[in-house]
């Protein structure tokens, strides 16, 4: 069979158009939460002006969409090439739709029917006390993770991609300029956008020539940049939403759109240009896809079985534990119209999905083989000699580490169109392009670093309610937001800055958080299969919704569960024993806590299942 | 006007001209790279001050999302101190 690209887009988003109407506004917004636009949500009636804040609903699908999309929806993609192209892109439609999208719509509805708490603390109403707070910890556990990644990832991109920093540094200004516009000098989205979007080409135009280049060797500019983005995200996550989050998100879910156009755009240029990449290259891939720490015998041995350990590569672009942390933090505080949830939650993993299969997954089909690629697009090798592929090095799109794979590709894929349609260099704008995809990897992760540390204030708050009737002075220290705000990026700083040796090469030095990092996709995504069957437990126990349409929640969150189970006791048998010390004592000791946690939890749920069942 | 409010408009107004001169500092050098001169630390330090000058100075509930609950709710909203 030949498939082409232009055949693959209309099937996404025909698929995509499909489950929208079909199963996100037929069955999950009308049969299901039964949303209705009069009911008042938590953003009116616990108004605060900071965290509670309504928005209109394209600015909260702008800032849903970027916080939700860190690096993952592009670099599990990535990695999971090792399959081929077809079976990730399958995982992709299939948890996009029935997963992912319903786990983000029923976080955020779930949430606004409670006031707007974290689908940790409703997990008490459905699955008792205890459950609250084991999930809360593990939640901020979590986030904090999160939180020394991004610095890190951030940190380094910068380094590596000068003109990302500049993007960084003077949109933030643009961002309150424009959140100014709209709510103090009161002109309308639609004009602040046009002046915005203006100010913001000529932004990323000026940022192009004028990278910002920390002064320094080694790892110096490495903490500095540490140190900076602690403090912006410090700051960011303690102001009110309306001031910076908001038009920030906003602003930037522009150049995330061109981002995701561009790469609608390709297939309509190029529709029949061949693929190069094999649609399966085999079920069973090297455990370094899945997270095995290379260098390890487990990197290289045939562990990842593409069921179940998928969900361990690719979270974010088809389903992810932190998007119900999103939806049921800072997105249900900021809902006005239940209504708007739809676009909002079931409609951004949507776009997250479009990011991975047409901007990740596509674009690495087509130029998988780079010869055949050349000969396809008829380009000599010499040309991606200049462009920096050496065809002869890395002959395939798998010979490149995870984000290459993603900035080649679709540098290459855009330098083929605009070629083509402009007649320009093809080196010159593939550089451009590639570059271009830099900076939407930078806004993904950015954007998603300070609504994280927003979002462990919040689980740090829920998380000491208890204290507040038995000290109340000391609950208003610990939970004030500046403090709140403080202590995640203090330690996911502490975390992130300091370079250690590598236990598998000590002549070479590591982040030091990355000791602990293999074992957030595991986590991640039993929070996943966790806040899933919470909502589907609240869907059938508080909301009384029983038969047919129940099993539309109930079967996808027990798929998922058995699925990151299978995958955790995989890693722990095949991966844990394979690693140094320092990281059994880190890693393995949080992959067993989770699965300890695990099954504590899926006990508490079927109790709660029995219990609700005779209701 | 109070006190927060005064500092704010302070530390906006030289938060601007701090991002104004890495700008114009950048496009003197060669090559318009921001980098290791005083352009590169007032490009940082712009990027963190903006961040809190409008905040003191323009307070904390703007008045289109206050008429927006306060007409959602019926019940209107006290002044933020």
């Amino acid at each position: 069979m030949f498939v082409y690209p232009i055949i693959i887009l209309l099937i996404v988003l025909a698929i995509y158009a499909i489950a929208y109407i079909l199963y996100g506004r037929k069955i999950l917004e009308q049969r299901v939460v039964k949303a209705d636009a009069s009911r008042p949500t938590p953003a009116i009636t616990k108004f605060d002006g900071v965290d509670y804040v309504p928005a209109n609903k394209y600015v909260l699908y702008g800032h849903h969409f970027a916080s939700i999309a860190g690096a993952g929806p592009i670099t599990g993609p990535a990695l999971a090439l090792n399959w081929g192209w077809g079976l990730p892109l399958v995982w992709v439609l299939f948890g996009n739709i029935f997963i992912g999208a319903v786990h983000d719509y029923l976080a955020i509805m779930s949430s606004v029917r409670h006031g707007g708490l974290s689908v940790m603390t409703i997990s008490e109403s459905t699955m008792g006390r205890k459950a609250r707070y084991i999930f809360l910890a593990y939640a901020w556990v979590a986030l904090v993770l999160v939180l020394a990644a991004f610095l890190s990832v951030c940190s380094s991109t910068f380094i590596s991609t000068p003109s990302a920093a500049t993007v960084a540094v003077f949109y933030m200004p643009l961002a309150l300029f424009f959140g100014l516009m709209v709510y103090r000098v009161g002109l309308s989205v639609k004009k602040a956008t046009i002046i915005a979007l203006i100010l913001e080409v000529i932004l990323i135009y000026a940022a192009y020539y004028m990278p910002l280049i920390l002064p320094g060797q080694g790892p110096v500019p490495y903490q500095t940049w540490v140190l900076i983005l602690s403090v912006y995200s410090f700051i960011a996550a303690s102001l009110p939403v309306w001031y910076l989050l908001q038009p920030r998100d906003y602003l930037n879910a522009y150049l995330l759109w061109a981002f995701v156009a561009l790469a609608i755009i390709a297939p309509l240029v190029i529709p029949i240009i061949g693929l190069t990449g094999p649609w399966i290259t085999s079920f069973v891939a090297k455990g370094v896809t899945i997270g095995a720490v290379s260098g390890t015998s487990a990197a290289n041995a045939d562990i990842a079985w593409f069921w179940p350990t998928v969900p361990l590569t690719i979270a974010c672009g088809a389903l992810s534990g932190f998007h119900s942390l999103v939806g049921s933090g800072t997105t249900s505080k900021q809902l006005a119209n239940e209504l708007d949830a739809l676009l909002v939650g079931y409609g951004g993993m949507l776009t997250e999905g479009a990011v991975s299969s047409l901007a990740v997954i596509l674009p690495a089909a087509i130029v998988w083989d780079f010869s055949a690629f050349a000969a396809n697009a008829g380009l000599t090798t010499d040309v991606l000699l200049k462009a920096g592929i050496n065809v002869t090095k890395t002959p395939v799109i798998t010979s490149l580490g995870a984000v290459p794979r993603f900035t080649t590709s679709y540098g290459l894929v855009q330098a083929l169109v605009w070629s083509r349609l402009t007649g320009g260099d093809f080196v010159a704008i593939y550089k451009g392009f590639s570059t271009f995809a830099a900076w939407a990897l930078t806004a993904f992760v950015l954007t998603t670093l300070d609504t994280a540390n927003r979002l462990a204030r919040f689980a740090w708050v829920e998380l000491f309610d208890w204290v507040r009737g038995r000290s109340p002075g000391v609950y208003r220290v610990i939970t004030n937001r500046w403090v709140a705000s403080l202590i995640p990026i203090a330690i996911g700083a502490i975390t992130a800055a300091p370079q250690i040796s590598n236990p598998l090469k000590p002549t070479e030095t590591i982040p030091a958080y990355q000791v602990i990092w293999p074992a957030f996709s595991g986590t991640n995504q039993l929070l996943a299969a966790i806040a899933l069957l919470t909502e589907a437990l609240w869907v059938y126990a508080v909301l009384k919704v029983r038969g047919g349409v129940s099993y539309l929640i109930m079967i996808p969150a027990a798929f998922l569960w058995l699925t990151v189970t299978a995958a955790l006791f995989i890693w722990m048998i095949y991966i844990v024993p394979s690693l140094p010390l320092l990281y059994i004592v880190t890693t393995g000791v949080l992959v067993a806590i989770s699965l300890i946690l695990d099954i504590a939890l899926i006990a508490l749920f079927a109790v709660s299942l029995r219990r609700a069942s005779k209701l | 006007m109070g006190v927060k409010e005064v500092i704010g408009v302070l530390i906006t107004l030289v938060a601007i001209i701090v991002l104004v001169y890495a700008y114009a500092s950048a496009y003197a050098t060669a090559g318009g790279q921001v980098k290791g001169d005083i352009a590169l630390y007032a490009a940082i330090c712009g990027f963190i001050v903006i961040l809190l000058g409008p905040y003191l100075w323009l307070g904390e509930v703007p008045t289109a999302i206050k008429k927006f609950v306060e007409a959602k709710t019926g019940v209107k909203l006290e002044e933020k101190k």
